[in-house]
C-alpha cells in the first residue's frame, strides 16, 4: 500500500515555445491508498498527463509529486526506482507488445528490475492468472492473440512488477460489454486480492460508478471535484458543465423529477432506482 | 421485382488461422438492406462485424455467396479494374482511429481527397468539400491542420472526406470508439443528419447501445449469424438473449424490464431514458408535458 500526494502542482507542455500549454494548474490531491480512485473528464482535461506525473514520465514545471511523502523527484537518477513502484498501463496497451512470446513480454518488466528466473516465472503465472490469460496463451506471438487477450496481457506484463499503485489509462477502450465487465472484474479482484492503490483514469461514467470507490473529475487542467463516489455522482449538473456524460439512470432520475415526480436526485445506480421507483408504486398502491 | 439496395446472400468468409487452419468468421449469412435505412450492427467482439464491413466495400471477398449492390454483382471475378473502382465509391466507410484515416495537411485538402481521385472538376469539388464540411460542423476548421483537432472533429473530416464521394452508403466500423463522450455526441449528431437530411444508408457498427438505439433497424451478430434483426425496441427486449451473447442493453431499458417483471404495467418502448421516463409518469398517473 503506498499513497500518492501531489503538492500544487503545475505542468506545461511544449514549455518555451509560442505553442505553450497549461495542462495542469497547480493540482494538490492525496490519492487514498488500498482503493480504487477513478479519474474522470473529457478529453484535454489533463487526466493523462496527471496519470503521468505520477510515475516521474513526466516531471513537473511546478510542485511535489510525493510516494509515502518522499519527493520522487528528490533523487531524479533513481526516477526509475519509481517507475517499478508505480505503474502505469497506457491507453491501448496492446500495441506497445513487441516480444515473441506472451510469456517474455510479460516477463520483460520484472527482468529489467533484476529479479531471479525463478522469480521471473512465478510472477508472469500469477499475473496471468490476475488478468485472466489462460497458461497455454503464454507460448503464443502475440499477433495470434485477440485484442481483448492482447490488453490482458499488457496489463499483465505490469502487474507482474508488483507495484504498488497501478494505474490504468482506458483500461477498457473499444472492447465489447462483456469483455468491459470482466477486465474490471480482474481489476478489483487484484486490488482486494493484493491489498494495492488503483487508479483508474476514464470517460465512461457508467464504469466510474460501478467500480471506484473515490473519483476525482478534472476540467481544463483543474481539479474541480474529489470525493466519494456518491459525494461526485450526486452533482450531476457540475459533471454535466464538466462536459462529462452523466450515467443514464442519474438522467432517468431528472426527466422524472421534470415530470412531477418527487425522486432523489442523488442516486446513480439501477439497483437504488429500481428501489426508490418502486417505492412510488407502492404508495399509490 | 425491385432489388433491395444492398442483398447478401448466403455469404461466408474465412481467415487463415494458426498452420493455415480455416476460421470462418461469416457463416452463410443473408441479409437485406434498403435504401435510406438507418442500420446499427451489434456483436461482440469477434462476431464477424468487422469483416461484414469489409465484404460490404469490396475490401473482402466471400469465400462463397454473393453480394448485390444496387442489383449489381460486387462478388463477379469478371468484373474489370473500372468497374470495382465504380462500385467501390458507393459504399464509403469509416473507421475507427481518428488519427489514421486523414491525409492531408489542411482540413479542406483532406475532404478534396476523394473526389480529386475521382477525377471530379475542380468547381464542383469545391461545391462538395464545402457542402459536406457544412454538413458535420466543421466549416470553420476548413484551413486548420487535422493534428491539431480533437478526435471527434478529425472523425467528423473524415465523414466530410467520405460525403465529398457522394456515396449512396456509408459504413461506420466503431467510429465513436476512440471518442469522449463529447465527440461521440458531435458524431452522433454528425451521422443522423447525414441518414435523415440527405438519404445516405448508413450502416453503423458499434458496441454502444445507446448509439444503436438512434437507428432504425438493430442487427445483432453472433458467431458469424444474424442472432437478431428488428428495431431497436425488439431487439432490447430479448435482455437475456443479448447478454448470452456477450452484450448488453441500455441501463434504463434494463430498469424497466426489472420493473415489468416486479408486475408494474409499463407498455410502450424503452430505448432512452426520455422514453422510460415517460413510460413511469404514465403508469404513475402524472399528466405528461405538464412539469
Amino acid at each position: 500500500m503506498a499513497e500518492i500526494s501531489l503538492r500544487e502542482v503545475s505542468f506545461r507542455h511544449g514549455k518555451g515555445t509560442p505553442y505553450e500549454i497549461c495542462a495542469l494548474d497547480k493540482i494538490t490531491l492525496d490519492i487514498a491508498p488500498g482503493v480504487i480512485t477513478g479519474i474522470i473528464g473529457h478529453t484535454g482535461s489533463g487526466k493523462s498527463t496527471l496519470v503521468e506525473l505520477f510515475n516521474g514520465i513526466l516531471k513537473p514545471a511546478e510542485g511535489r509529486v510525493l510516494i509515502d511523502g518522499e519527493d520522487i523527484w528528490a533523487k531524479p537518477k533513481e526516477i526509475r526506482k519509481v517507475r517499478f513502484r508505480v505503474g502505469l498501463v497506457m491507453q491501448y496497451p496492446e500495441s506497445q507488445l513487441f516480444e515473441e512470446t506472451i510469456r517474455q513480454d510479460i516477463a520483460f518488466g520484472p527482468k529489467n528490475m533484476g529479479l531471479s528466473d525463478k522469480e521471473i516465472e512465478r510472477r508472469v503465472v500469477e499475473a496471468a492468472r490476475f488478468v485472466g490469460l489462460d497458461e497455454e496463451l503464454l507460448e503464443k506471438s502475440p499477433f495470434d492473440l485477440s485484442g481483448g487477450q492482447k490488453r490482458r496481457a499488457a496489463i499483465a506484463g505490469i502487474i507482474a512488477m508488483r507495484p504498488d499503485v497501478l494505474v490504468l489509462d482506458e483500461p477498457a477502450a473499444g472492447l465489447d460489454p462483456v469483455g468491459r465487465e470482466s477486465i474490471f472484474a480482474n481489476i478489483v479482484e487484484y486490488k482486494e486480492k493484493t491489498g494495492s492503490t488503483v487508479v483508474i483514469v476514464s470517460h465512461s461514467m457508467e464504469d466510474m460508478a460501478r467500480y471506484c470507490d473515490r473519483v476525482v473529475v478534472m476540467s481544463g487542467g483543474k481539479m474541480i471535484m474529489n470525493g466519494s463516489r456518491d459525494e461526485v455522482f450526486s452533482q450531476s449538473a457540475s459533471l454535466e458543465g464538466a462536459g462529462l456524460d452523466i450515467p443514464q439512470i442519474t438522467k432517468l432520475m431528472t426527466l422524472l423529477r421534470d415530470r412531477g415526480i418527487d425522486v432523489d436526485q442523488s442516486i446513480y445506480t439501477s439497483e437504488k432506482a429500481y428501489e426508490e421507483i418502486m417505492k412510488l408504486f407502492a404508495k399509490k398502491g | 421485382m425491385d432489388l433491395p439496395f444492398i442483398k447478401v446472400e448466403n455469404v461466408s468468409y474465412s481467415y487463415r488461422g494458426e498452420g493455415d487452419a480455416a476460421i470462418r468468421v461469416i457463416k452463410e449469412l443473408s441479409l437485406e438492406i434498403d435504401e435510406g435505412e438507418f442500420v446499427a450492427v451489434l456483436g461482440h467482439n469477434g462476431s464477424g462485424k468487422s469483416t461484414l464491413a469489409k465484404l460490404l466495400n469490396m475490401i473482402l471477398t466471400p469465400a462463397s455467396g454473393k453480394i448485390f449492390i444496387e442489383g449489381k454483382d460486387i462478388t463477379d471475378e469478371n468484373m474489370s479494374e473500372e468497374e470495382i473502382f465504380a462500385l467501390r465509391k458507393n459504399v464509403g466507410m469509416v473507421f475507427q482511429n481518428p488519427d489514421n484515416q486523414l491525409v492531408a495537411t489542411i482540413v479542406e485538402d483532406d475532404v478534396a481527397f476523394g473526389p480529386e481521385n475521382l477525377g471530379v472538376p475542380s468547381q464542383e469539388i469545391r461545391r462538395r468539400v464545402d457542402e459536406a464540411l457544412s454538413k458535420v460542423g466543421m466549416t470553420e476548421y476548413a484551413h486548420h491542420e487535422p493534428h491539431r483537432l480533437s478526435g471527434g472533429q478529425k472523425q467528423r473530416v473524415a465523414i466530410a472526406g467520405i460525403m465529398a464521394m457522394l456515396p449512396k452508403c456509408i459504413i461506420f466500423d466503431e467510429s465513436t470508439a476512440m471518442l469522449d463522450p463529447i465527440g461521440r455526441r458531435e458524431v452522433m449528431s454528425a451521422i443522423k443528419k447525414l441518414n435523415s437530411e440527405m438519404g445516405i444508408t448508413v450502416i453503423m457498427i458499434t458496441h454502444y447501445m445507446d448509439e444503436a438505439a438512434m437507428a432504425n433497424r438493430v442487427v445483432v451478430l453472433d458467431d458469424g449469424r444474424i442472432a437478431l434483426d428488428g428495431t431497436p425496441s425488439e431487439v432490447f427486449e430479448k435482455e437475456e438473449l443479448l447478454r448470452s451473447m456477450g452484450l448488453d442493453v441500455p441501463q434504463c431499458t434494463a430498469l424497466v424490464h426489472r420493473l415489468r417483471r416486479a408486475g408494474i404495467a409499463l407498455e410502450g418502448e424503452c430505448t432512452d431514458p426520455e422514453k422510460c421516463a415517460d413510460l413511469i409518469a404514465t403508469a404513475l398517473g402524472k399528466e405528461l408535458g405538464n412539469g
